[in-house]
């Protein structure tokens, strides 16, 4: 069984660390400076350069401030939105990556990061394509309506 | 009648004095006034005379190169828990008890008919209320069940449910008797917050939500089945994770946002998996989905599952199971792309052709394949999709309900595995879990480490 669910106002940042010895001490620096802030962040990736992360929009300018005042260089792309397709046991499926990414590119929704547990694949792309998203992935899965689940993305705070 | 479904694993039956003290729990249940109802695994763990590895290593025996069917292979692996359901059962009464006997079908378990991965279709409870009503201890095959037929001449065929069936058998018995409770026995004494194998200060959590126990259960922890905390789950009967071999209060799971106290966020520390990460570098930014796409077609085509994907302008990063690592890169390796450009292309060639290269080498598909593409250089560009490879990877995580809510998890982890010296290649988080992608020669080591930083301070 699956079901969908769409998370608006996310936003994604790439904060650049480098190549070299510090990058380390500098993605250590990332998380310190974000949790010491009380932003919750997820979809943490890891590249060879850079740290790409994602946040509620509603941090967006806290988590700017921190990191520039820690002297790292970060873009930040904002109106975002995390469209999650849920199903029990998601990694003894396969095929289920190949069902979203076609019916994201039927979106025309671009999809700027990813991420999987056991039961989900959860996916970032434009708000503004989200909603055709939602009828594409509906339409692969044969979901009904009742299975789309609509939330924000919270934050509480508290190392 | 108060029912009570008690479900006695492998370890728990294997012995006359691990059978005793099984069966002593059984007792302590009537004495209580519950009306139980046992679930028995096969007896013992490979190697042993009746465990299910050696029942069907003496099919494998006749012939390797041919593989058993799986009719008759399914058969065979229910012969484990019939000789352990007999033998329970006799145990009790020997104990003065009322015990009788059950194989999957006799106890009404009714299966799709996918021989080795069952599924259970219906539970017809019937006779065991009947048997209860009698006052019998009904003691039922796990793993264990049989197809339904409307066939004069065919009676259903004995089918098993995969891994952790045992499990699975007891809560959907539990669902199907409206059971007051589902009770796992096993060698520890209930869901811990490690391995107590690699670290002897793991604690046992009282209580721990439905969903904690199904993400501990999917990360690695092998205290319980997913499939079963799903099941209990779905139908909101109460399940307990208890020690044969001690009268510890064990691990109650339940529904609702639970969790110990005092470690609210923080349920355990998990590893699992013998894994390979594939990067491939996909130079142009604009074809990359398409190439991606195509990616995830030829795996799925091979039954391949991919996870920990990720993404980067012009980077695609996944890990696949290292039993099929071997499929994965066979067909990767030399498989060629095509995309169309776009119209103002600057080399003026109306196709970008992909190829994708795992390493250079007389017998792999790229040294092959990549001669015969230059018969379309005239009217294609030619670009080789580089790929990377670290192989013996593994996962380990740390299960925190709710952390997308809460700052801070991720900086702990990083502190505690970097600072040790431990790379993470990648990190991969759900609402429920943070995991990171780390050597498995380290993996003993993050899971102590990670254990102190979070439950030990």
């Amino acid at each position: 069984m699956y079901a969908l669910e769409v998370m608006r106002d996310v936003a994604h940042a790439v904060i650049e660390v480098g190549t070299d010895d510090g990058r380390t001490a500098r993605m250590l620096g990332v998380f310190t400076v974000l949790a010491n802030v009380d932003v919750p962040v997820f979809l943490i990736k890891m590249h060879s350069g850079a740290i790409t992360l994602a946040f509620s929009g509603k941090d967006r300018e806290k988590a700017l401030d921190a990191l520039s005042e820690y002297g790292l260089t970060s873009k930040v792309r904002g109106e975002l939105a995390l469209v999650v397709v849920r199903a029990a046991t998601m990694r003894d499926l396969h095929g289920v990556m190949v069902n979203i990414a076609d019916a994201l590119f039927a979106a025309g929704a671009l999809l700027y990061e990813t991420g999987d547990s056991h039961n989900s694949v959860q996916c970032l792309i434009e708000a503004d394509r989200s909603s055709e998203a939602e009828a594409q992935l509906c339409k692969v899965f044969q979901l009904p309506p009742e299975s789309v689940h609509h939330l924000m993305v919270s934050s509480e705070g508290g190392r | 009648m108060k029912i009570i479904v008690q479900k006695f694993g492998g370890t728990s039956v294997d012995r006359t004095e691990s059978r005793a003290l099984a069966a002593r729990k059984v007792i302590q249940a009537r004495e209580a006034g519950f009306s139980p109802v046992v679930v028995v695994s096969a007896i013992g763990r490979a190697g042993a005379p009746y465990a299910t590895d050696t029942l069907v290593n003496v099919l494998r025996d006749i012939d390797p190169q041919v593989p058993p069917a799986p009719r008759e292979m399914d058969m065979m692996m229910a012969c484990g828990e019939i000789i352990s359901t007999v033998v329970f059962a006799h145990t009790l009464q020997t104990l003065g008890s009322k015990a009788i006997a059950l194989s999957g079908g006799q106890a009404g378990i009714i299966t799709d008919d996918v021989f080795g991965n069952a599924r259970i279709l219906e539970i017809r409870a019937n006779y065991i209320h009947e048997l209860l009503a009698e006052g019998y201890i009904p003691v039922v095959c796990g793993f264990q069940g049989t197809t339904n037929t409307s066939s004069d001449t065919e009676h259903g065929a004995i089918t098993t449910l995969g891994r952790g069936g045992s499990d699975t058998t007891a809560s959907a018995l539990g669902v199907a008797l409206n059971a007051c409770a589902v009770e796992i026995y096993t060698d520890v004494d209930g869901v811990k917050t490690a391995d107590p194998d690699l670290v002897p200060k793991a604690r046992t959590l009282s209580l721990c939500s439905y969903e904690e126990v199904a993400e501990i259960a999917h990360q690695g922890a092998k205290v319980v089945h997913p499939r079963a905390a799903e099941i209990a789950m779905d139908h909101n009967i109460p399940l307990w994770v208890k020690s044969t071999f001690s009268d510890a209060a064990g691990t109650r799971i339940t529904g609702g946002s639970s969790s110990d106290a005092e470690s609210k966020r923080l349920t355990g520390i998990t590893h699992t998996g013998k894994l390979v990460y594939i990067r491939l570098e996909i130079a142009n930014a604009e074809h990359k989905p398409q190439v991606e796409r195509e990616v995830y077609r030829m795996m799925a085509r091979a039954g391949i599952n991919i996870f920990l994907v990720t993404f980067s302008p012009t980077s695609l990063s996944f890990c696949v199971p290292r039993t099929r690592y071997p499929v994965a890169r066979d067909l990767l390796d030399g498989m060629v792309v095509p995309v169309q450009n776009a119209e103002a292309d600057a080399s003026g060639k109306p196709l970008t052709y992909y190829i994708f290269k795992f390493s250079e080498g007389l017998d792999l598909a790229y040294s092959v394949q990549r001669p015969l593409l230059k018969t379309v250089e005239r009217f294609a560009d030619i670009v080789d999709v580089p790929a990377t490879v670290i192989e013996s990877c593994t996962m380990v995580s740390v299960i925190a309900a709710g952390h997308r809510r809460v700052s801070g998890i991720m900086a702990t982890i990083f502190e505690t595995l970097t600072g040790a010296g431990i790379a993470i290649y990648q990190t991969a988080d759900s609402e429920m879990s943070v995991s990171c992608l780390i050597p498995e020669s380290e993996v003993d080591r993050a899971v102590q480490l990670l254990h102190a930083s979070f439950f030990e301070q």
